[in-house]
């Protein structure tokens, strides 16, 4: 573990002159622009001084005549961002993935949408765009506006040079997806499979892809909170509260104390709600159909809950920049408190049964292994990293709300299988059961949000927020109008999505259902 | 030779076709209830009384909708798998004494229940054929899954169905129901609860149903059938799961015969027959409710390194304690 400062002044006795300049974008967060061919000496830089660091996100800006590359690289307590930037002309720059095999798909989505190429990748194919998208047309740069995007599409996803056998002896290509009843959403994984056994795995995502963070340059500030919602609808509040961070954050605003509890309370509520959804669905993936129904019957006292919070069920749209938009009302507090009550009597028994119960421990005991080098090594996120035994939590990591005044603890587990994964989620629905109670039991009087302008002043922030499925990271760049410069979303899935060719190979065929939902995917975040 | 109005009677209405394929959507109704309740859904509650009628509504739907066969399907094999696998199952019955005495007076004989068995075997190879024959990746493996899993619980049901034919000294089911003053399942209770876990197994109910694992075959060997045959495919099924559970009542419990009975004694052996095989119901779907699926590997593991070993030994332990269990 090394602290920020101790990393930037490391960056700055080997870089030397190669530094262009550093900057601050907001409190405890440094911008370090690097000539170009100097970003892969930065990186590594960061991920030696910090072991557990690991590249979050890399975003592309159109700067006009050039493009801004940034690697936003998570060490312990905050994000450092390293830039470069590509001449538009003749966009190439280095590729990291050879030292950090996690940026692969980070790379891939910017090769997408931004147009640069990046030198030495492994697999540089289009990842969220469609096979016969127009070679030069790169949705993200200014220059494209919605109204030349071509409107039809053929053969989405399907290359010219697929075929159901490989070339590999004795190797058979299966195909799962995109339509699959073991995937909920569309998404396409090409298994090469030897009999029984997985050898390989090709993920290709990018069905469901909206292009949202196009759409939100071209709305205001205020439209956006509602479109990020949409990205995924499980966890809608926790897009809406990294948004309006990220934004309080360019404009200097702080949120009144009641809304910081507000906003917690909202964000576990959609931790417990996620993660018992995916509980229950791992039921069904392993063929336990009573457990399936147990854990949806009780996810319903959190959606009572949310109705009694935020007036609807699911699509919360109570958080706002400045504060969220509706109060608690006192009659409700007690209301709550005994549903949560009971919902805590439930976990002791689901907690003992996923313990105990000897068939669903023969499917998920050792089964979709990920170590804790592999974890760090493929920038996994969230409950799939903790149950790898990684410590990361950005609760605890960076508060934001009123994490830094609420005790909990964070839950790791150090088997890696399936079943860690399940059991984090499991622990953790029990942890913001407690944060609920006592930000309930200290909920702050006063105001429950400020008045803020539509513009916003020129600026950039990142905002970061543990969403159920793990770190959820956001850019937002202002030009000084009421309408975005540029809006970078990082979802939990997209980190964690490249694992699963990881914790396929080498397993059996049965098991890709088991070991692929305990990854808690969620596609419609993924392709955004 | 006139036409016996009484064998036309027993054919066709009781205890035979009618009465089996009656019977069959009730069971499937407590079934699906005690499921329901069991994992806090109501079930069926909108036809009929508190749902009853809601397998036989199922199955006019099912009977009413558009009928696809695949272009590539093997035509003959795929289009009459279904219905003769519901014939063999519903022929089985005509061996089991369900009011005391079998559906055709003499029917059955000195052998009947490896009769019983074989055909059951056959049904379940026909399952494998309509899968086979769809020509569809899912089907496939569902259909090699009931294949693969036929072999391995087969040869353990046979030899648990032996220690009752051995207790009984016979190999006629009616016979050996008769001969259970006290029921087997109580004398031998170690090979009953075995025959129960097999059955799970022969009825792909969890946590051996691999062949129907829908997140990762989605329907298995039925994933191509719709409309009429797979109304026939999911009523051979049912039936397959009381011909199951009637199986177990006759060698286990008694068959028809109770302890209390007076007056017209049809009717006695009927409701005793009926309430023995809700029992079985009963005991399947709880076990059905608490499991998670198996792998198929794993399912692999469990017939034959403990089911057919454990079958043996029971067998063996039953010849052992035979001559002090069988005065009773």
């Amino acid at each position: 573990m090394a602290s920020a400062d101790k990393i930037l002044k490391a960056l700055s006795d080997s870089l030397g002159k190669r530094i262009i300049q550093t900057r601050t974008l907001q409190p405890g967060k440094s911008y370090i622009q690097v000539q170009t061919g100097a970003h892969k000496d930065a990186v590594r830089i960061v991920l030696q001084e910090d072991n557990e660091a690991g590249v979050s996100a890399i975003t592309g800006v159109d700067l006009g005549e050039t493009i801004e590359l940034m690697y936003h690289i998570r060490t312990c307590d905050t994000i450092i961002t390293i830039g470069a930037e590509v001449p538009k002309k003749d966009a190439k720059i280095e590729s990291i993935t050879d030292i950090f095999p996690g940026a692969n798909f980070h790379e891939r989505e910017v090769s997408d949408l931004f147009g640069v190429t990046f030198e030495g990748h492994p697999n540089p194919k289009r990842l969220i765009l469609p096979e016969d998208w127009p070679e030069n047309v790169f949705p993200l740069r200014k220059e494209v506006s919605v109204a030349n995007i071509p409107s039809k599409i053929g053969n989405f996803g399907v290359s010219k040079d697929e075929k159901h056998v490989s070339s590999e002896e004795r190797l058979v290509n299966i195909v799962l997806g995109p339509q699959h009843p073991a995937l909920i959403e569309p998404e396409k994984f090409s298994l090469r499979v030897d009999g029984e056994i997985v050898r390989g795995v090709e993920p290709r995502i990018g069905y469901v892809h909206r292009g949202i963070e196009k759409a939100a340059e071209s709305r205001t500030y205020l439209q956006d909170i509602y479109l990020v919602e949409r990205i995924c609808g499980i966890c809608n509040a926790c897009h809406a509260a990294c948004f309006c961070q990220t934004v309080e954050a360019i404009m200097g605003v702080s949120v009144p104390p009641r809304a910081r509890y507000l906003r917690t309370i909202i964000l576990e509520l959609n931790r417990i709600h996620s993660h018992m959804l995916l509980l229950g669905h791992a039921g069904l993936e392993i063929g336990y159909e009573t457990l399936f129904h147990y854990m949806w019957r009780d996810r319903e006292l959190i959606m009572d809950i949310m109705e009694a919070l935020t007036g609807n069920r699911v699509i919360a749209s109570f958080i706002t920049i400045g504060g969220v938009r509706r109060d608690l009302k006192e009659e409700d507090v007690p209301k709550i408190k005994a549903e949560l009550t009971k919902l805590k009597e439930r976990l002791s028994f689901y907690k003992n049964l996923f313990e105990s119960d000897s068939t669903l421990k023969m499917r998920t005991r050792n089964v979709g292994v990920l170590s804790k080098q592999d974890a760090l090594k493929l920038g996994v996120v969230g409950p799939v990293a903790r149950g790898s035994g990684v410590n990361m939590d950005v609760r605890r990591d960076e508060p934001y709300a009123a994490y830094n005044e609420i005790p909990f603890n964070v839950i790791t587990y150090d088997e890696g299988d399936s079943w860690a994964r399940l059991m984090v989620r499991l622990d953790e629905v029990g942890e913001s059961v407690n944060i609920i109670q006592y930000a309930l039991d200290h909920l702050p009087t006063g105001p429950y949000r400020v008045r803020v302008p539509r513009t916003v002043p020129t600026g950039e922030a990142i905002g970061r927020v543990e969403a159920p499925r793990g770190e959820l990271f956001y850019y937002v760049k202002s030009n000084g109008t009421a309408y975005p410069e540029r809006v970078k979303v990082r979802t939990p899935t997209f980190a964690n999505i490249l694992s699963f060719v990881h914790i396929a190979e080498g397993g059996n065929v049965a098991d890709v259902p088991a070991s692929f939902v305990s990854l808690d995917p969620c596609f419609s975040c993924t392709d955004r | 030779m006139s036409l016996d109005l009484n064998f036309v009677f027993r054919v066709l209405v009781f205890p035979g076709f009618a009465f089996i394929l009656l019977f069959t959507m009730f069971c499937d109704w407590v079934e699906r209830k005690i499921e329901a309740r069991m994992q806090n859904r109501m079930g069926p509650i909108y036809t009929g009384p508190v749902g009853v009628l809601q397998p036989l509504a199922d199955f006019i739907k099912l009977l009413t909708k558009e009928d696809i066969v695949p272009f590539n399907a093997k035509n003959f094999v795929f289009r009459f798998a279904p219905i003769v696998s519901l014939s063999i199952f519903v022929f089985s019955f005509a061996f089991l004494p369900i009011d005391g005495a079998s559906v055709v007076s003499g029917s059955n004989f000195e052998g009947d229940l490896i009769l019983v068995l074989t055909l059951v075997s056959i049904a379940n190879f026909l399952l494998f054929l309509s899968g086979w024959s769809s020509t569809n990746p899912y089907s496939a493996i569902g259909a090699t899954r009931v294949l693969t899993q036929l072999l391995g619980y087969d040869i353990p049901l046979f030899i648990l169905a032996l220690a009752p034919a051995f207790l009984a000294g016979s190999l006629n089911i009616a016979a050996i129901a008769n001969k259970q003053y006290v029921p087997f399942a109580f004398l031998i209770p170690w090979t009953f609860a075995l025959f129960i876990i097999n059955l799970q197994a022969e009825l792909e109910k969890d946590p051996f149903d691999v062949p129907h694992a829908e997140t990762e075959i989605v329907a298995g060997y039925e994933t191509e059938y719709t409309g009429r045959r797979l109304a026939f495919l999911k009523l051979a099924k049912d039936v397959q799961m009381v011909l199951g559970a009637a199986i177990a009542v006759e060698l286990f419990l008694g068959g028809p015969y109770g302890p209390i009975f007076y007056g017209l004694s049809a009717v006695w052996y009927t409701l005793w027959f009926v309430l023995k095989l809700l029992i079985v119901v009963v005991v399947t779907e709880y076990l059905t409710c608490i499991f998670a699926r198996l792998r198929i590997d794993q399912v692999l593991v469990v017939n034959w390194k403990l089911l057919l070993p454990l079958a043996l030994l029971s067998l063996a332990v039953t010849v052992g304690v035979g001559l002090w269990l069988n005065p009773l």
